[in-house]
């Protein structure tokens, strides 16, 4: 490490890592991009779209030019360090700024130093190539030192503008700076606003429309051929004397796609009681085979026959996902069940189950969330529900009232986006990018 | 305490899980990894219930002599084996990593191999399909199919001094029809995943605790 | 011969044995099949006792006594209770723990990656842009957008509705065959990667 020397230029005020105080302090350097998107996007959005809550809320979370020192008009080696405490992090990292002098075309390199806030010594925290450091629009650089810092405490760091020697010479220190900074930890990630705005607008629409449902109105909700397939697919098998075959997906019960299966398994597992079927499960999660064998027995014992249960019918075979494929498929060839449903999520397994279904002549009603196996149960199933249909299937056997009223929810987050598809394509042709305002 | 409970339990846990994301407080971190951890638990010991329920299943078929109750006992005899082998041995070597290699993996690399076979019939099925869109799926397969191989390179139309290959339409097929059906699909997942997560946060969904809950 | 040799022998064994399902159900391949989940369960169990319970609860909290992760084993001991049918309810609380922290972390990360993200990518930048990105642009945001409408479950899809949705299907269509080519090599080379097993790597160690 070469010799530096402290010749500070330009101090740093203590607590100047304040976010707010920095960018307080930079606003008339920065140009105004942000104060721009602001007047135009709230303005067109309000007019265009009847988004003003959401847009002009993100907008909030927009200011991200990043604060930079003013121009340099100085001397042509003097260099600005500023030292400032990272946005949206739990107080554990600084980031250190510097604009490059105006003659910068001899400096190798730029040297960081963090003074010990116990010892008292200067220890390295990097060198930094002007080449490949990190850069922010106005031309600065950028270094975040993340070793070790804790919040609300003073650090203070050096930088040296370092010219390496002509063949063989000693490096030559050009300038050395100074700054101090203090880390804040922040309650909140202002990066993911939008995302909070989101969150906050489409629970809200939710429980709005189930509130609403509770009302006793009739709820309309379109025709699913894959589940008005099920009566015929559950009659079918009875009429041939053999048993139904579901499958819930590899997915654990955490996953929300299993939720959605082990609903529509209620409503299938009471169409079979029904008609007096026998229902095969096996799982490949514990935890699904005990939560699918209280909802089977608890379908049964609503339609009057707790005698149909038998937990042997449900059963666990193994977390392997190539071994539950071949332990289906080894059921599916020797109790050759009349229909099989596959719902819930699937990987590779899901046309190897579907194939060997359709070589034992099966019916056969797929759903899943997984785009990627979606091809696969589209070829080789009758029926399948293609992925937000799985989760509108719970609901459209149901027609319980709360979770239709969720549905609608659902619906009116579509035609939000729908508007926000299109009145962002014309807001662009009009200039104006909404596309940061997401996120 | 046998209904509310567990919905009260899901509700704060749910809402901690939520919040994480949004603030980077270290201490809401701290549990938020906690909770990570808890949940690996639960997990590892549910599988217990797991074997436990494979081992009963396959020892009621030995006990009542049922049709093919001789490959019950390979099931037992190989969860078992297995258990055993770690307990005696070690997990990371010994029979139990044997088994592994030479028994499981084997078996599981040809299952999913056995993928290649139920393509080319799945394939067949899609061209004895008639309609439309089964003609649209099959047509857009068999583009993509060729255009990913050297024979697609060279099988095209030339306009003007273009040559547009095989492998070029399947590369815009990918890029533009196929990206839209993903991303149409993934927005409609993504609202009906978010929308069943608040319905169990906010205890709307409980088929999963079973339906006395 | 040695256990890798043997081993060797073993894996062509039960690999012929697992393909013979194609032909049909056969006493081979049921043993294969049962063999399969017996040692697959026992395997994982191992596992994931080992990297979850041991390292996740046991060690810390009775070694280190680390008391944050004492609730864990806790909840994870009420799923016990499901072994009795009386006591099934207490494991409710595991299950609710285990299903609702994992839907709390999904809501926002689903709409941040699944829906915002995506609607950022589909909104076209249509000036300065290339004849060929202008209407690729186009296509992607005239198929996302009908998608949707094929998605939209509150109104009966007709008229002007039916035919957007069925624009909407196309696309899903043109898009899951798409998938499906895409996929077919990737699929033939695993059955190729067997074969070099069986006729290569098994002849070796044999020292045909």
């Amino acid at each position: 490490m070469h010799e530096l020397s402290t010749h500070p230029v330009w101090h740093a005020p203590p607590h100047r890592g304040d976010r707010r105080t920095c960018q307080k302090a930079l606003s008339a350097a920065a140009p105004p991009r942000a104060m721009v998107l602001l007047g135009m996007g709230r303005q067109n959005a309000l007019r265009l779209l009847g988004m003003g809550l959401w847009i002009s809320t993100a907008l909030l979370a927009a200011p991200r030019a990043e604060p930079t020192p003013a121009p340099e008009a100085g001397a042509p080696i003097e260099c600005r360090l500023d030292v400032r405490d990272a946005p949206n992090d739990k107080g554990t990292a600084l980031e250190i700024c510097w604009r490059a002098p105006a003659d910068s075309a001899d400096i190798t390199v730029y040297a960081i130093e963090r003074r010990d806030p116990e010892t008292g010594d200067w220890q390295p925290v990097g060198t930094v190539s002007p080449a490949v450091a990190a850069r922010d629009p106005q031309g600065g650089f950028r270094h975040q030192d993340r070793r070790a810092i804790e919040p609300n405490r003073t650090y203070a760091y050096r930088l040296a503008v370092v010219r390496s020697g002509a063949r063989g010479a000693p490096p030559e220190t050009l300038h050395t700076a100074a700054a101090t900074g203090v880390a804040r930890a922040q309650w909140f990630n202002h990066d993911r606003l939008p995302a909070a705005i989101a969150v906050l607008l489409f629970s809200a629409s939710l429980l709005l429309f189930i509130r609403w449902a509770r009302g006793g109105r009739d709820l309309f909700i379109r025709r699913i051929a894959g589940l008005e397939a099920v009566d015929e697919a559950v009659g079918r098998a009875t009429e041939m004397g053999r048993p139904v075959l579901y499958s819930p997906g590899l997915d654990p019960m955490e996953e929300v796609a299993t939720v959605a299966s082990v609903n529509i398994l209620g409503q299938v597992a009471r169409k079979c009681g029904e008609y007096e079927t026998r229902l095969i499960m096996p799982n490949r999660d514990a935890i699904v085979m005990t939560v699918a064998q209280e909802v089977v027995r608890e379908a049964y014992t609503e339609i009057g026959r707790p005698d149909l249960y038998d937990p042997n019918d449900i059963y666990y075979t193994t977390q392997s996902q190539f071994g539950y494929a071949a332990a289906v498929c080894g059921t599916m060839m020797r109790e050759r069940p009349a229909t099989n449903f596959f719902i819930g999520h699937f990987y590779a397994e899901s046309l190897i189950l579907a194939e060997t279904g359709n070589a034992t002549g099966a019916i056969q009603i797929a759903g899943t969330d997984s785009d990627s196996q979606l091809p696969f149960f589209i070829t080789a199933c009758d029926y399948t529900l293609i992925g937000e249909e799985l989760y509108a299937g719970s609901v459209y056997l149901s027609r319980e009232p709360l979770l239709l009223g969720a549905l609608k929810g659902q619906d009116a987050a579509k035609a939000v986006i729908l508007a926000l598809l299109l009145g962002g394509t014309i807001l662009m042709l009009a200039g104006v990018d909404i596309r940061p305002l997401l996120g | 305490m046998k209904k509310t409970g567990p919905v009260i339990l899901g509700f704060l846990v749910g809402i901690l899980m939520l919040v994480q994301y949004f603030t980077p407080n270290a201490w809401i971190e701290a549990r938020y990894n906690n909770v990570l951890d808890w949940k690996q638990v639960v997990f590892g010991m549910t599988l217990i219930l797991g074997v436990v329920s494979l081992f009963l299943y396959h020892w009621r078929k030995i006990s009542r002599r049922q049709s093919g109750w001789g490959y019950s006992v390979v099931t037992i005899g190989g969860l078992l084996f297995m258990i055993f082998a770690a307990l005696i041995w070690s997990p990371e070597a010994g029979p139990y990593r044997w088994m592994f290699d030479y028994v499981q993996a084997p078996m599981q690399a040809t299952m999913f191999a056995l993928l290649a076979f139920y393509v080319a019939s799945a394939s067949y099925r899609a061209f004895r399909a008639r309609g439309f869109h089964a003609a649209l799926l099959l047509t857009a397969g068999v583009i993509v199919m060729l255009g990913r191989v050297p024979l697609g390179e060279l099988i095209g139309v030339r306009i003007g001094e273009t040559h547009i290959s095989l492998a070029t339409i399947s590369s815009w097929i990918l890029d533009y029809p196929n990206l839209a059906a993903k991303r149409g699909v993934m927005i409609g997942v993504g609202l009906g995943m978010t929308a069943t997560a608040i319905k169990i946060i906010v205890g709307i969904e409980r088929t999963y605790l079973g339906r006395g809950a | 011969m040695d256990a890798s040799m043997a081993g060797t022998i073993l894996a062509a064994i039960f690999t012929l044995a697992i393909f013979s399902l194609l032909y049909r159900d056969n006493p081979f391949y049921r043993f294969a099949e049962h063999l399969l989940v017996g040692v697959s369960a026992g395997y994982y169990v191992v596992h994931y006792f080992s990297s979850a319970v041991l390292r996740k609860f046991a060690y810390p909290v009775f070694v280190s006594q680390d008391w944050w992760l004492l609730p864990g084993g806790l909840l994870g001991l009420l799923m016990l209770f499901r072994l009795s049918r009386h006591t099934q309810w207490v494991s409710r609380y595991a299950i609710a723990f285990y299903v609702a922290a994992w839907s709390g972390y999904l809501i926002p990360s689903v709409i941040q990656e699944r829906v915002l993200v995506q609607i950022q990518g589909t909104i076209p930048q249509l000036i300065g842009a290339t004849p060929g990105a202008v209407i690729g642009a186009l296509i992607l945001l005239v198929g996302v957008t009908t998608i949707l409408v094929y998605f939209y479950f509150s109104a009966e899809h007709r008229g002007a509705l039916n035919s957007l949705s069925r624009i909407g299907i196309t696309f899903l269509m043109i898009g899951f065959g798409a998938s499906f080519g895409y996929t077919v090599m990737g699929r033939v080379s695993l059955l190729i990667g067997r074969f070099q097993f069986l006729f290569q790597e098994v002849p070796e160690v044999l020292g045909l």
